[in-house]
């Protein structure tokens, strides 16, 4: 265990930090940030300042410059969010075919606006492409993919998550 | 129509078998007798770099430069530490073929990743994955890679010769711009992804200072392929000027979406048959041809047109990543560039100012325009702005952003005017949705 005033990362996140390191050459702590930053996001849902600063404590490493990675990427969530993360595809070949209204259903079942979280569901404001473009309509929910949907697929799938 | 095409022989060959993504049958279909006979015959550089030079193959990102000039700009006789890294941050809008590659063939990923190590003198190789592959995608690369570890293709004394390749597997974190390959250097070394300047070009001094060639994920996929069946099986596919096959993510208005492996230079008309051809019996309206960074086309005009590098630049678009926007009569071009404008303003990184201020204004213009309140200013406005940021930004994110916009004013004015005219507005569109909404978003997400 490593411990920080505010935060102690977790052995197990400690040892796939340091193997990740191995990848990169001696004595660059850098390039393990930003996998530093999936592994904290994903055992606390969201980064927070402490967080930021035990994994500039543990690499070494200025905060501000943990701090501007955990900014930059849209992937890194610095506030407070639901359980689960669904991410819309918007872009233009799911637009043509309907995600619009796919993200409207959403809003509506959820009771929440893009953008914005329930304890259980984030409703992210994708705006990037997300790589599934011949299964659209698509999104992601904490990852995974689901494609070709329609009101019916989504009511089962947050039905089926709800229950889980 | 479609009946002789060739389907899918080269990145996607291994999807006619039961379980495409496994070593036994990537092994199956001849799959590293290439890497192990270059091992064996100890092949040299200059032969592998010449094979693919000849071979014609392009860089399947984007841009199309030769494979194998980019490989020669490697100074072989200095000894600094080289790299080879991946790019499969798979984010083009329309873009999905690397996605498949990377389920359904990482093996040949792997080889082709091999092979240009081996080819530039570089010991460690690094594939870069968009961070929202993490869940599936990223998992068939990693389990790939451990099985042709394990199997001694990769790493030290590699099937006991004296080569030692590394291959390592790296996750973004969301980031349309570390697509850009001097963006995604500085990604890997732990950074906000800017891109830099040029020169020096990556070759020269690329990841943590050291020479540096940055592949898309199918020209690698590509390279096992060539060298085994030679530079002359690749050039008997495709055109003169653009040879090979190459991977077209179709989408849009279409029955078959998806991807398909074709020839270079066969008709956009077979690949819409081949993808279904147009969704409920609609008329063809309009295609972005090689993702949403490049130019639209009429139907008309792609109809007329072949899917290689020089027939789409001659008809006034760019073959780009090969994505294919598929739009049918009903779709609002306003709408549409509506949303790619959105993209672009929100994805720029803000380093060079007439790109940061030029995708939010662009936006904010047909933004004004869609909600009703555009005048005709607004589409001199909109005329004048992509001429202030091309060229002067520091990578081509700026271009991206500019060139769809011009030619969606250009080819649909009318539909620009429709709105200006209050013939038309967001109110009437099939498209309501509260990203409509007038909250004005900031320019990064935080």
């Amino acid at each position: 265990m490593y411990e920080n005033n505010n935060y102690n990362i977790s052995s197990e996140i400690i040892t796939k930090i340091n193997k990740w390191l191995q990848k990169f050459p001696d004595g660059k702590k850098k390039p393990a940030i930003i996998y530093s930053l999936h592994l904290i996001q994903k055992e606390n849902k969201y980064i927070k300042p402490e967080h930021v600063e035990a994994i500039a404590e543990y690499l070494s490493l200025n905060k501000m410059d943990v701090h501007e990675v955990a900014s930059f990427y849209s992937m890194f969530e610095t506030e407070k969010i639901g359980k689960h993360t669904i991410s819309v595809c918007t872009n233009v070949s799911c637009m043509l075919n309907g995600s619009d209204e796919i993200l409207n259903h959403l809003e509506k079942k959820l009771k929440i606006k893009v953008g914005e979280s329930t304890d259980m569901f984030f409703l992210k404001d994708e705006r990037e492409c997300l790589a599934a473009c011949g299964g659209a309509p698509m999104m992601q929910v904490d990852h995974k993919y689901y494609e070709n949907l329609n009101k019916e697929k989504i009511d089962k799938i947050i039905e089926d998550i709800e229950n889980d | 129509m479609t009946d002789n095409l060739r389907l899918n022989e080269l990145c996607y060959s291994t999807l006619s078998s039961n379980n495409p993504n496994t070593y036994d049958t990537y092994i199956k279909l001849g799959g590293y007798e290439t890497w192990k006979n270059i091992l064996l015959n100890k092949l040299s550089k200059q032969e592998i770099i010449d094979t693919v030079i000849d071979s014609g193959l392009r860089g399947r990102g984007g841009a199309g430069f030769s494979t194998g000039r980019k490989w020669s700009f490697i100074n072989q006789d200095s000894t600094d530490t080289k790299y080879l890294v991946c790019n499969a941050d798979e984010s083009e809008p329309g873009t999905c073929k690397d996605r498949d590659i990377l389920r359904y063939n990482p093996h040949a990923l792997i080889e082709g990743m091999l092979i240009a190590s081996y080819a530039i003198g570089a010991e460690t190789a690094y594939c870069y994955l968009r961070g929202e592959f993490i869940d599936d995608v990223y998992t068939s690369f990693k389990n790939a890679l451990k099985d042709a570890y394990d199997n001694k293709l990769v790493g030290k004394n590699i099937l006991k010769s004296d080569i030692n390749i590394d291959i390592h597997d790296l996750i973004g974190a969301g980031a349309y711009i570390v697509g850009e390959e001097t963006a995604m250097l500085e990604s890997i070394e732990g950074k906000k992804g800017f891109p830099r300047y040029k020169p020096p070009f990556p070759a020269l001094k690329g990841l943590f200072g050291c020479p540096t060639i940055i592949n898309n994920v199918e020209t690698l996929a590509s390279v096992p392929k060539i060298l085994d069946n030679g530079s002359n099986w690749f050039k008997s596919v495709g055109t003169e000027a653009s040879p090979g096959f190459k991977c077209f993510s179709v989408s849009g208005h279409v029955n078959k979406p998806g991807n398909y492996e074709i020839p270079l230079g066969t008709s956009f008309e077979t690949l819409l048959d081949l993808a279904g051809g147009m969704k409920n019996g609609k008329n063809l309206k309009a295609v972005i041809p090689g993702g949403s960074s490049v130019p639209v086309l009429p139907g008309d005009i792609m109809m007329k047109t072949n899917m290689d590098y020089e027939s789409i630049a001659n008809a006034g678009s760019l073959l780009g990543s090969g994505a294919v926007i598929v739009m049918d009569e009903t779709t609002n071009m306003v709408e549409v560039i509506h949303r790619i404008a959105r993209f672009y303003y929100s994805e720029s990184c803000g380093q060079c100012t007439p790109c940061r201020e030029g995708t939010g204004w662009m936006y904010k213009v047909i933004d004004k325009i869609i909600k009703g309140h555009g005048t005709l200013d607004d589409i001199k406005t909109l005329e004048s702005i992509p001429k202030m940021i091309s060229g002067s930004t520091i990578c081509a994110l700026g271009d991206a952003a500019a060139m769809p916009v011009e030619s969606f004013i250009n080819h649909y004015r009318h539909e620009f005017l429709s709105y200006i005219k209050k013939e038309n507005k967001v109110e009437n569109s099939n498209a309501k949705s509260n990203l409509y909404n007038n909250k004005e978003f900031v320019l990064h997400k935080k």
